[in-house]
């Protein structure tokens, strides 16, 4: 150990690498969330991208009825996204941990290239599945249940299944490795004393693992506030959310302030429901 | 019960794959599933039209530069928490985790507002440090198991011979956590090839990447080869994935195995 100790002593070389490695976060991360925060205060120019100076004008609008109710709304789609999700994954991430190795890796194979593979790819494989020539409408004619059938996007719900997809694989490798490590002992011997599965699923595993599901529900919550294709490719517009608005705003109506006022209302959304998170981790781990 | 789970999930995972599979090598150029006949020419002008090929070299390019500045940033964090175990380290270390946690449009609208202001905006080098410093967080933790894993004997064997930090570090420290840097290299470089948002914001009116050009296709009236790329994509990404399953144990680096 004492050698070892007596390498941790920083030197020159580590300082440099540190301090450059910090210089770089710090130029490429925090400098351009900090001048977002500056920028929400110019005023707009139709002209260019802003003047500068120092006015509230741009929160003031995000409190008008509009913003007000698609803010509204992206909460609520986020929400309701986010409880499904978990919903879904938790029950899967629970029977593929039981399964052997060589099983579990295809299906941590499978869930990682959907975590990675594009929001665009996704949502443009759903537009095709839920289009009335080549997807699930489609299906339902040939066999014969819907006789005029019609496309099921762009919907509130086309929006809500593509946000859930999205999120499936993340929230799945999210709660894998607690879950596969989970003590076996106290679920085996609900199920020798002859515990049907569903007691077993919300009696134990659901309050064993309440302290891993609160903290994914609320990290899905902040990941679907910032989800853009998903909206613009399978919802109406009156379904968009506040990214979609922050993004037209900023490259549509080239009016930056407004959209740097928006990103920072949501970035306070999102820093307020991390905070809950690590609060409540943090109390319910002994 | 199960079983009828496991269909139903890997149904629903699996069935836009399977749909966009079937539109990609139909003939016709309406989007139609299932295919009246089978063809290879949207693949073939998916990979002979300069604008695919270019929005391919493109993405391909940022992806890889992106991934390499994400890696080495995310190594000389590791390494030097590793070694000095400073608050300054972790400091730097809790802010590599910082992008992950936000929403991407606030990352894309900092950064946009940011590029502009330098001068860069509409430039592929913005886009490719901006990927390769937001998508830091993810070889920050794998590269963070490799360095757990590393025990004082081996170092200090190295050092009682006499080598000096460097010599301790290219011989003993990078060999052995390579694996999870070339890991955390690979999944950078596949979500930079497959981001859209981010790349959009700060330069997609000139770079056009794969993902915005499939967007911007998709958008304003598409044809089949839309859906070659997305294949072609799929594709890219699993098999990368599946070589990396080769070469890491991607099981144990999610955190199974009881011991580790």
């Amino acid at each position: 150990m004492g050698a070892a100790r007596m390498m941790r002593m920083p030197s020159y070389g580590s300082r440099l690498i540190s301090g450059l490695a910090f210089g770089v976060m710090a130029v490429f991360f925090v400098v351009p969330l900090i001048f977002m925060i500056v920028v929400s205060f110019y005023q707009p120019d139709p002209m260019g991208f802003y003047k500068v100076d120092f006015v509230w004008e741009n929160y003031a609008k995000f409190f008008s009825s509009f913003y007000y109710t698609v803010s509204l709304r992206s909460l609520y789609s986020s929400a309701l996204g986010a409880v499904l999700v978990v919903a879904f994954a938790f029950p899967l991430v629970l029977f593929v941990s039981d399964l052997s190795r060589s099983h579990q890796q295809f299906w941590i194979i499978s869930l990682l290239s959907l975590m990675c593979l594009s929001e665009v790819i996704i949502g443009f494989a759903w537009l095709i599945l839920m289009s009335q020539s080549a997807g699930i409408p489609g299906f339902l004619e040939w066999i014969g249940l819907w006789d005029n059938p019609r496309s099921l996007s762009p919907s509130f719900g086309a929006m809500m299944i593509g946000l859930v997809f999205l999120g499936f694989s993340i929230v799945a490798l999210i709660l894998y490795p607690s879950v596969s490590r989970r003590d076996r002992s106290i679920e085996e011997a609900a199920v020798t004393l002859g515990t049907p599965p569903r007691l077993v699923f919300f009696k134990i595993l659901l309050p064993t693992f309440r302290a891993s599901l609160v903290p994914v529900t609320l990290t899905m919550f902040v990941y679907m506030l910032g989800v853009f294709v998903m909206p613009t490719m399978l919802g109406r517009p009156k379904d968009w959310t506040m990214t979609v608005i922050i993004s037209d705003k900023a490259l549509g109506d080239a009016n930056l302030p407004l959209g740097a006022a928006l990103a920072v209302v949501m970035l306070i959304v999102t820093v307020l429901v991390l905070i809950a998170s690590a609060v409540l981790t943090r109390r319910r781990t002994p | 019960m199960r079983t009828l789970y496991f269909w139903i999930i890997g149904t629903l995972l699996i069935a836009p794959f399977v749909v966009v599979l079937g539109v990609s090598v139909g003939a016709s150029s309406n989007i139609a599933f299932p295919p009246e006949s089978l063809s290879i020419i949207w693949y073939r002008e998916l990979l002979t039209e300069p604008e695919w090929l270019a929005a391919i070299g493109r993405s391909l390019l940022i992806a890889v530069v992106a991934g390499l500045i994400a890696t080495v940033l995310a190594l000389a964090i590791n390494y030097v928490l590793w070694r000095t175990k400073t608050g300054f380290a972790k400091a730097t270390f809790a802010l590599g985790l910082g992008p992950f946690l936000l929403p991407p449009i606030i990352l894309a609208l900092g950064a946009s507002l940011f590029w502009a202001q330098v001068g860069w905006y509409g430039r592929m080098e913005a886009t490719i440090i901006s990927h390769g410093v937001f998508f830091v967080t993810l070889p920050l933790v794998i590269i963070a198991r490799g360095f757990a894993a590393l025990t004082d004997e081996v170092v200090e064997a190295a050092q009682m011979m006499g080598a000096t930090p460097a010599q301790v570090f290219r011989t003993v420290v990078f060999p052995l956590v390579a694996p999870y840097v070339f890991t955390g290299f690979a999944l950078v470089a596949i979500i930079s090839v497959n981001e859209y948002l981010i790349a959009n914001m700060i330069s997609g009116f000139v770079v056009e990447t794969l993902p915005i050009k499939i967007f911007n296709n998709v958008r304003y009236g598409y044809s089949p080869v839309v859906a070659a790329a997305s294949i072609f994509f799929v594709a890219l990404t699993v098999t990368i994935l599946l070589i990396l399953s080769r070469i890491t144990d991607l099981v144990a680096l999610f955190g199974t195995s009881k011991d580790t």
